[in-house]
């Protein structure tokens, strides 16, 4: 195992160094207890606690809005060319939950056909994690989902040791990096130190439904007509809040724009959701998901029965943001629990 | 300076304004750059804001902003509409009647005589209406005052020939994208939730609420509404008021009016 040590007055140093050579991105308080990934120039910039951000690092694999192309449609024959704009990012402070929703996305985007835009960007970015020592708050249910403990998915992760930071060197660029910032080799006392935080978290990190979650896609699978969809359909404002923050949320809509000489123009793509009416309305005036409750339940089902189907695990991380962020006080945890109840 | 010369080619389209502010006029004027890329592809005939020139055969374009508040208002956008190929409403006043709807909170003769004092019945006025309960509008910019790259884009659908959709999903959509902090968290009351983006959330990523100015969406969250009143501890009767300074005029809410 490939551990490396820094000394927490050292922190600002190696963000300083990072910044040198590429932008760094980490979370910033914005007030009334939000957060946001932003670029940062010193680590006095950067909340280390801190409850998930508004928009989880997706934003930057799949920006909210993103050019696809240009094209020209004045000569005889349509002429288009293919736009990525992909910089080189360091992303540090990484929740392992979000973690966990970038390697939900990165699944999603590499089947064919493969999604070049995020790909390229991908490997542009440079992850650095950060651990939860403890639950950020009682929205989160990382432990259902196994999120809270780090499983692979980033270049360096950072765990807190008090006066240092133990980090975890997981890729070739990762190890070039710390080797050239010439940061010290963990001893057997760093790594025991970091074997104690890991066994805090297994007794302070307890599964938040209290369901095996291996049987949370029988239960789906039983629970398509529960009523648990009807009440949080009643109280949906449909705002598409719980989907736009969500880490493993990717659905897009697409549309080209003309410019005013009405000759060139370009593809855009914006994040989507399907919280709102218009989502699943076709040509013709049928809408697959008219009611709120559909829109819920399917929300649902992507997190804990299709994704499974489809890629073998949960697309939700149990980064709590759905439940932070609605207006209207649907929880995730809560609903879990009411569906449940009703189908064990 | 010679002007650039009048192809046959290019729309003729006039700007005239019912009651209103003339903000979104402005905001034309305030274009900048884009105005001059609008002016390569149109021919402004009327606008009598910036010119004095008039025009007396068809429009291709007219861009209407205001709301129709008297008859002699009501005789005046039938001609025009008569006169015009296509019909773009602009602004809240032109869409859903705006700050103006206020008076249908009242009864009219009482209003009258509020703001005209005894001798009211010599001044004409009745019930307030957007554009479109009067005539057909083709086109709807909504906003107050308008969001300039809106206008824009529906300028080059009107051009093309193409159908601008009104964007029907909630402020909060727009405003969750450019990761602001949601006013509820700041514990003043948005009307984002239930009102139509489109906008780019452009009051409350300038730190200020969304005041419901384009419009509430078509199926907005009733139930949901009691929840986020009990959840932020509000004032249900306050919110109720924002939503009427822009929203007094739905009775009726037909295009091309009865």
């Amino acid at each position: 195992m490939n551990y490396h040590i820094l000394k927490k007055d050292e922190l600002d140093g190696f963000i300083k160094k990072l910044s040198k050579k590429m932008k760094v991105v980490a979370p910033v308080a914005k007030g009334t207890g939000n957060f946001a990934f932003q670029e940062v120039k010193a680590a006095s910039e950067i909340a280390l606690q801190y409850i998930p951000t508004i928009l989880p690092p997706k934003k930057y694999f799949m920006p909210q809005r993103e050019k696809m192309l240009d094209f020209d449609v004045s000569g005889a024959k349509p002429v288009d060319k293919a736009v990525v704009e992909a910089e080189e990012i360091a992303v540090f402070g990484v929740h392992t939950c979000d973690l966990a929703g970038i390697q939900c996305l990165n699944m999603v985007f590499s089947e064919r056909p493969r999604d070049y835009n995020y790909l390229r960007r991908k490997d542009k970015i440079f992850l650095i994690g950060l651990e939860c020592n403890d639950y950020c708050d009682e929205n989160a249910s990382c432990a259902l989902v196994s999120s809270h403990i780090p499983s692979g998915g980033y270049d360096l992760f950072f765990t807190d040791l008090g006066d240092r930071f133990i980090i975890h060197v997981n890729t070739q660029k990762a190890e070039e990096l710390v080797e050239g910032m010439g940061l010290a080799r963990a001893s057997h006392a760093d790594t025991a130190a970091l074997e104690k935080v890991r066994e805090h978290k297994r007794s302070a990190f307890k599964n938040e439904v209290g369901v095996d979650p291996r049987k949370l896609p029988e239960i789906f699978a039983k629970g398509v007509k529960s009523k648990v969809w009807e009440d949080v359909g009643r109280r949906c404002v449909s705002c598409g809040n719980c989907t736009n923050v969500c880490p493993s949320c990717y659905c897009f809509d697409m549309a080209d724009t003309i410019n005013l000489d009405m000759k060139t123009g370009s593809r855009n793509r914006t994040w989507d959701s399907c919280q709102v009416e218009t989502f699943a309305a076709v040509a013709g005036g049928e809408n697959f998901r008219e009611e709120r409750s559909d829109r819920q339940r399917h929300r649902f089902y992507r997190k804990f029965k299709y994704s499974v189907d489809k890629f073998y695990r949960f697309f939700c991380t149990g980064c709590g943001r759905c439940t932070r962020t609605c207006m209207a006080d649907i929880s995730l945890k809560e609903t879990l629990t009411s569906l449940v109840k009703e189908n064990v | 300076m010679t002007n650039v010369p009048i192809t046959a080619t290019k729309p003729k389209v006039a700007f005239f304004d019912f009651a209103c502010c003339e903000g979104c006029q402005l905001q034309v004027a305030n274009l900048g750059e884009a105005l001059l890329d609008i002016l390569g592809a149109i021919d402004v005939v009327e606008f009598r804001e910036v010119m004095s020139e008039k025009w007396d055969k068809d429009y291709d374009v007219v861009i209407i902003e205001g709301s129709i508040t008297d008859h002699h208002a009501e005789e005046r956008i039938k001609k025009i509409r008569a006169r015009s190929k296509v019909l773009i409403a602009y602004g809240a006043c032109a869409c859903i009647g705006g700050v103006n709807g206020m008076k249908n909170s009242f009864e009219l003769d009482e209003i009258r005589q509020y703001v005209y004092g005894k001798d009211f019945k010599l001044f004409d006025s009745v019930k307030t209406r957007p554009i479109h309960q009067v005539v057909k509008v083709d086109y709807f910019v909504n906003g107050c005052p308008i969001y300039p790259p809106e206008l824009v884009e529906v300028i080059k659908c009107a051009l093309r020939g193409l159908p601008y959709t009104v964007p029907d999903n909630p402020v909060c959509v727009e405003c969750k994208l450019n990761e602001n902090v949601c006013m509820y968290d700041k514990g003043v009351s948005c009307l984002g939730p239930w009102t139509k983006g489109g906008c780019n959330s452009w009051c409350t990523s300038n730190g200020n609420i969304c005041y419901g100015c384009r419009g509430e969406v078509k199926n907005p969250a009733k139930n949901a509404a009691a929840e986020v009143i009990g959840k932020y501890k509000l004032n249900a009767d306050l919110i109720k008021n924002k939503f009427d300074m822009y929203n007094k005029c739905k009775e009726g809410d037909i295009n091309g009016g009865k």
